[in-house]
């Protein structure tokens, strides 16, 4: 597999390669073209972490030329074509930031590109790989929590995990491929490696490439196995740790300059990939008891094997003096990078005196800290006291070449104290050591090795009392080191590049700068002056300013000695400047404290003066001596109170001169401006705002014509892009843009009503005119119903001829007919009939004429005719319309009216023929009767009647019971 | 500074409608004001009446910028989308790719996103298809197209390229003295 895919690789790559050289200018020759590129990408931290992770590998491989690295090999395949691609598409991507190539074109070419790519990867693999991705809805909304249970990083995972494993079997046989692993490692650690400094350096023999939690949980695990085995390992550590240098330097120079100079560019990398693998280390909570129990156990060990270890030191700087020959070799390597062999050597040597002497000093001086404050404090002191190196050293990345190889081989160094005297160091004191190297190695080329030896084993005696002292501290340092969490280290980063910084400069004022270096302070070095065990008791005595260096630096030569005193002396003249301009800054505050308290109370005296006299007199006869100072102070802050005043005053004119004026606002304002312009600055012709003319209505429609102009024209706009959006879409946006303006204007419409408001009286309905109206026309309608009569007047007067035999004959056939109708009338009726007679009697006035023919029974007449003339047309309109109605669902009835009425036309064509005829009816006529039959119906049958008082009486029931349950469920509710 | 035409319109709602369909006319019809776009240099800025009325107070060859560019017309008189208008476009998104946390960076690199890294992925996305590509945060990263279709995802080879990538908010750093 591996092989066919190289061979496409290599097909597939070599016309982007010649891009690449032409693009990139690298003068690589075509294959080893994609090395370079891949090695300026990582040195650059600029790639990914899959890529880092890929590219990596085959950066070993190049720098190493160890061809195949196992945790490489699994991915390498899979990466090839994907590198490439993603390469070239990068660089397609900086020239299309070039403009003119298009995206869409581009695309093409890269699709095209992609297929054919496919097409040879299918047929050559087909990799069933489970690499799940979730298909989504449209409407999918993610859980950003679950982000973190996703198998998102199984790449990383896998090889941090390798990498974990393949460390652990490199420290037992010293894997080969460890370079290549840690190099991973620092990449993806560099954002921890800042933060896990401390532990890195704890166990950087077994642990350096883990991820920090890891690591912790290797700690727990292995702490034990990695006791024993540092002593085992102390000489294969030796050995091995030749070969971590290169790596190690970069992730292990506590110094951070490595990590800073890789991570400023790759901090958003590092925490990316911090996250993304803490998600998936285990996670091991460390509270502050438990690492001081960690702490403890370790402390404990060393104590146990203080006597021995006192020995040790001696043998251990041997055994670095044995493993500097197997490192000389690996020297060259580092040379490379900047430093000469011959210094290393040199600062190896020194630096294993330094670091067995320092140990101590070096503890006690964490044993000193208090909290970040009292570092930054120390540092401050420090830079102050050593500005113009400080400068030097503040340039990181000037001196992180020169400093990471130190840092390395005091780590080489590490191993060898393995055996016994290094359990006790604290991360931090590894950090010291690691850094105090780099500061001997400028300083004490020139002193000899031998000479530091004695010191040594001189010194194992004041090392047993002062590791005992710093064993006990150990818990507390790593406490703090750990509870202080990233940036507390980064700070002890930052103390160590400062510390070493001011250590070169003593060491170039002074071989023995080392001894001033941390703390730099008198007392202790004075008293070290004398005696070294004197000076370890100081140390014990003095928490924050115990100096390691001193014992250490007091056994040196009495020239040594005496400038030290010198110099120690002229620090002490320093200090004691600094003390005093404390004092003063400490003064000016207090006063300034003082001055605030007074403030209130002055000014409240100083607005009222009489009172204020008065107050002062009353405190002049109390205390006079008080007073005289509160005047002092009343004058002075008088003086200050009116200054202020006048400032303010001044301020307010100048405020109040450059205020916008608003009468010059606007075109009448410029008018006016204009006029004001014209007059200059004559006080006398001030243009107020009295002058201001009302902007002219003219104006304001200009302005709003304007603007109506400026929204159509963006209206305009608006429905062409619409309409684009349409022809692109397809899609009639009219219909849902016109209904949301619809819904928009509708909602606008909506109006609530409120009286108060004279605009909302057009919503008040009126009242008053329309029932008038009503009335008038309801009168008019009665009037026009009762015309009606009139017009059948004719038809009356027509008839009329008749009636008058009729009338004058049957005069008992009326009282019979009345008869009838008052039987099926009610009262109301007959009311009704009489009411409308003194309304009739106006308006039937031309009836009237009809009774002048009746000059004999005028009053008889005038009264029958009158009753049967008014009854008549009534009755006739009412039982009529009874009928009609029953017309629709009855029609034999209308039939019957129709025969009825047929007949009466020839009845009354036959009026003579049947006297006893009244009108249309006969006496006892049947028609009648069949009409009162249809309207007493109910009265004539009782069994309707019956039937009908059960019904009631049933629906009565009903309703009870109904209106009774209904109560019922109420009721509980 | 002036208005687009209609053809300049038209290639950019196209392009735009790619990525965010229908909902391009939210773009256009917006009832929190009038918003419109407006060519400058090249580059097509939408804005608010507002900016639009405060920037006609800058002579065009002093102006620089105005309102979100939305992208810029090339040489071919093609759009192309930047990423600065992804704060506009990522609500209305109506394809949209989610990629995992190892593959986030390659593709604010500017790479093409590799099915290995794909992490979710909208159904029914055609071939071609703009998207608007996520992080598992559901963090807009930038635009893409896809390369394959959903169901073709499925099948593919996990290192097959499956979105393309468009843009992306690196190239705020890496891009930065072109975007405005």
């Amino acid at each position: 597999m591996s092989k066919k895919r190289r061979g496409e690789f290599s097909d597939f790559h070599s016309p982007p390669k010649k891009k690449i050289k032409v693009q990139c200018g690298e003068g690589a020759a075509g294959p080893l073209a994609v090395r370079p590129r891949h090695s300026s990408v990582v040195d650059s931290p600029l790639l990914i972490q899959q890529q880092a992770a890929q590219n990596t590998p085959r950066d070993s491989i190049s720098l190493c030329k160890s061809p195949c690295v196992p945790n490489s090999y699994h991915q390498k395949p899979k990466n090839v074509p994907f590198q490439t691609c993603g390469l070239e598409t990068a660089r397609n991507k900086n020239s299309m930031s070039d403009d003119d190539i298009d995206s869409e074109e581009e695309l093409r070419a890269v699709i095209a590109r992609e297929e054919s790519l496919q097409r040879a990867t299918q047929s050559s693999v087909k990799e069933p790989e489970n690499d799940p991705f979730v298909v989504v809805r449209d409407d999918f909304k993610s859980d950003v929590h679950k982000l973190y249970l996703l198998p998102s990083l199984g790449i990383k995972n896998k090889v941090s995990c390798q990498v974990n494993n393949d460390n652990v079997i490199g420290n037992d046989c010293a894997y080969d491929s460890e370079d290549t692993d840690e190099i991973i490692a620092m990449k993806k650690n560099v954002g921890k490696v800042q933060s896990s400094t401390e532990f890195l350096n704890r166990e950087k023999s077994v642990c350096e490439k883990a991820s920090l939690k890891d690591r912790k949980g290797c700690e727990f695990s292995e702490d034990s196995v990695k006791i024993q085995k540092r002593k085992k390992k102390a000489e294969l550590a030796v050995s091995s740790g030749v070969r971590f240098l290169n790596c190690k330097s970069p992730s292990g120079s506590s110094d951070s300059e490595d990590a800073a100079s890789v991570s400023e560019s790759a901090e958003s990398e590092g925490d990316e990939e911090y996250n993304a693998l803490m998600k998936n280390c285990l996670r091991v909570d460390l509270t502050l008891a438990d690492l001081q129990q960690l702490g403890c156990s370790d402390a404990e060990a060393p104590r146990e094997s203080t006597a021995s270890d006192s020995q040790e030191t001696t043998t251990s700087c041997q055994f670095v003096r044995a493993s500097k020959g197997r490192k000389g070799p690996d020297n060259p390597r580092r040379g490379k990078r900047c430093i000469h062999p011959e210094d290393i050597v040199a600062s190896l040597l020194e630096g294993e005196k330094n670091t067995c002497s320092k140990q101590k000093p070096k503890e006690n001086k964490f044993q000193a800290f208090k909290g970040i404050g009292s570092l930054y404090g120390k540092e401050s002191r420090k830079n102050s006291l050593k500005e113009g190196v400080a400068s030097n050293n503040i340039n990181k990345d000037q001196d992180s070449l020169k400093l990471e190889d130190p840092s390395s081989i005091s780590m080489e160094k590490r191993p060898s104290y393995a055996d016994g005297s290094s359990r006790e160091l604290t991360p931090c004191q590894h950090t010291k050591k690691a850094n105090s190297p780099n500061h001997t190695e400028p300083q004490n080329r020139q002193t000899t090795f031998e000479s530091q030896d004695p010191k040594v084993v001189s010194a194992s005696n004041s090392e047993k009392e002062s590791r005992s002292t710093t064993s006990s501290l150990l818990p507390l340092t790593g406490k703090k080191s750990l509870s202080l969490g990233a940036k507390i280290h980064k700070i002890d980063f930052d103390k160590d590049g400062r510390h070493s910084n001011p250590k070169i400069e003593d060491g170039s004022e002074e071989e023995r700068a080392d001894s001033c270096s941390l703390t730099s302070e008198k007392p202790p070095k004075v008293s070290s002056g004398k005696d070294r065990p004197s000076s370890v008791f100081s140390k014990k005595a003095q928490d924050s300013r115990s100096d390691f260096p001193h014992p250490v630096s007091n056994p040196s030569e009495d020239r040594h000695a005496q400038d030290n005193q010198k110099r120690l002396a002229a620090l002490d003249a320093r200090q004691k400047a600094k003390e005093i301009q404390k004092k003063l800054v400490h003064n000016a505050l207090a006063n300034l404290d003082d001055h605030s308290e007074i403030r209130p109370t002055h000014i409240v005296f100083g607005s009222d003066n009489e009172s204020e006299t008065k107050e002062t007199d009353v405190q002049e006869q109390s205390n006079p001596r008080q007073e005289l100072g509160k005047e002092s102070i009343y004058k002075a802050s008088g003086k200050l109170f009116d200054s202020s005043n006048e400032e303010e005053s001044d301020s307010e004119d100048d405020s109040n001169r450059f205020k916008i004026k608003p009468q010059f606002e606007g075109r009448a304002g410029q008018k006016l401006m204009d006029l004001q312009s014209r007059f200059g600055t004559d006080d006398r012709f001030r243009m107020d705002s009295r002058f201001l003319e009302s902007d002219s209505e003219e104006e304001q429609e200009e302005v709003n014509e304007e603007k109506t102009a400026e929204e159509e024209v963006l209206a305009a706009e608006k429905k062409k892009a619409l309409d684009v959006v349409q022809s692109v879409l397809h899609i009639n946006l009219n219909n849902s843009t016109s209904k949301g303006s619809v819904t928009v204007k509708k909602f606008k419409d909506i109006i609530h009503y409120d009286p108060t408001r004279h605009d909302h009286a057009t919503f008040e309905r009126k009242r008053d005119d329309e029932p008038k109206e009503s009335k008038s026309k309801r009168k008019k309608k009665r009037a026009e119903c009762e015309k009606l009569p009139e017009v059948s007047k004719e038809m009356y007067y027509n008839i009329a001829a008749d009636l008058k035999e009729r009338l004058q004959t049957t005069k008992d056939s009326s009282e019979k007919k009345e008869n009838i109708p008052w039987n099926a009338d009610c009262d109301g009726d007959k009311t009704e009939i009489h009411d409308p007679t003194p309304l009739k009697n106006g308006i039937e006035e031309p009836a009237g004429f009809t009774f002048s023919f009746f000059d004999s029974d005028a009053k008889d007449v005038k009264e029958e005719t009158y009753r049967v003339g008014t009854v008549k047309p009534g009755k006739i309109a009412w039982q009529e319309n009874p009928r009609s109605q029953d017309t629709s669902s009855e029609e034999e009835d209308t039939t019957e009216v129709v025969d009825h009425r047929k007949p009466s036309p020839g009845e009354v064509s036959l009026p003579e023929k049947e006297n006893n005829r009244f009108f249309f009816f006969c006496k006892d006529d049947e028609r009648l009767h069949v009409g009162s039959g249809l309207f007493w119906k109910g009265a004539g049958s009782d069994t309707s009647r019956n039937c009908w008082e059960a019904r009631t009486n049933n629906l009565r029931m009903d309703c009870r019971k109904k209106h009774k349950d209904a109560k019922r469920k109420v009721k509980p509710k | 500074m002036r208005p687009l035409t209609e053809e300049e319109t038209r290639v950019m709602f196209e392009k735009i409608a790619k990525y965010i369909g229908e909902n391009l006319q939210l773009l256009v019809d917006r009832p929190d004001g009038t918003y419109c776009f407006r060519l400058h240099n090249d580059r097509v800025y939408y804005m608010s009446e507002k900016i639009l009325k405060l920037a006609a107070n800058i002579s065009g060859d002093k102006l620089v910028s105005l309102g979100t560019c939305f992208g810029k017309f090339t040489k071919t008189h093609k759009f192309r989308l930047h990423i600065t208008a992804l704060d506009y476009l990522a609500p209305y998104a109506k394809y949209k790719v989610w990629i995992k946390p190892g593959a986030e960076q390659s593709f604010l690199y500017g790479n093409h996103v590799l099915k290995s890294g794909l992490g979710r992925i909208t159904e029914n996305t055609s071939q071609y298809q703009g998207v608007v590509v996520y992080s598992m945060a559901d963090i807009p990263l930038g635009f893409g197209v896809a390369a394959k279709s959903t169901q073709d995802c499925r099948k593919v080879d996990p290192m097959a390229i499956v979105i393309f990538h468009q843009a992306d908010v690196g190239e705020y750093v890496r891009h930065e003295e072109t975007l405005t």
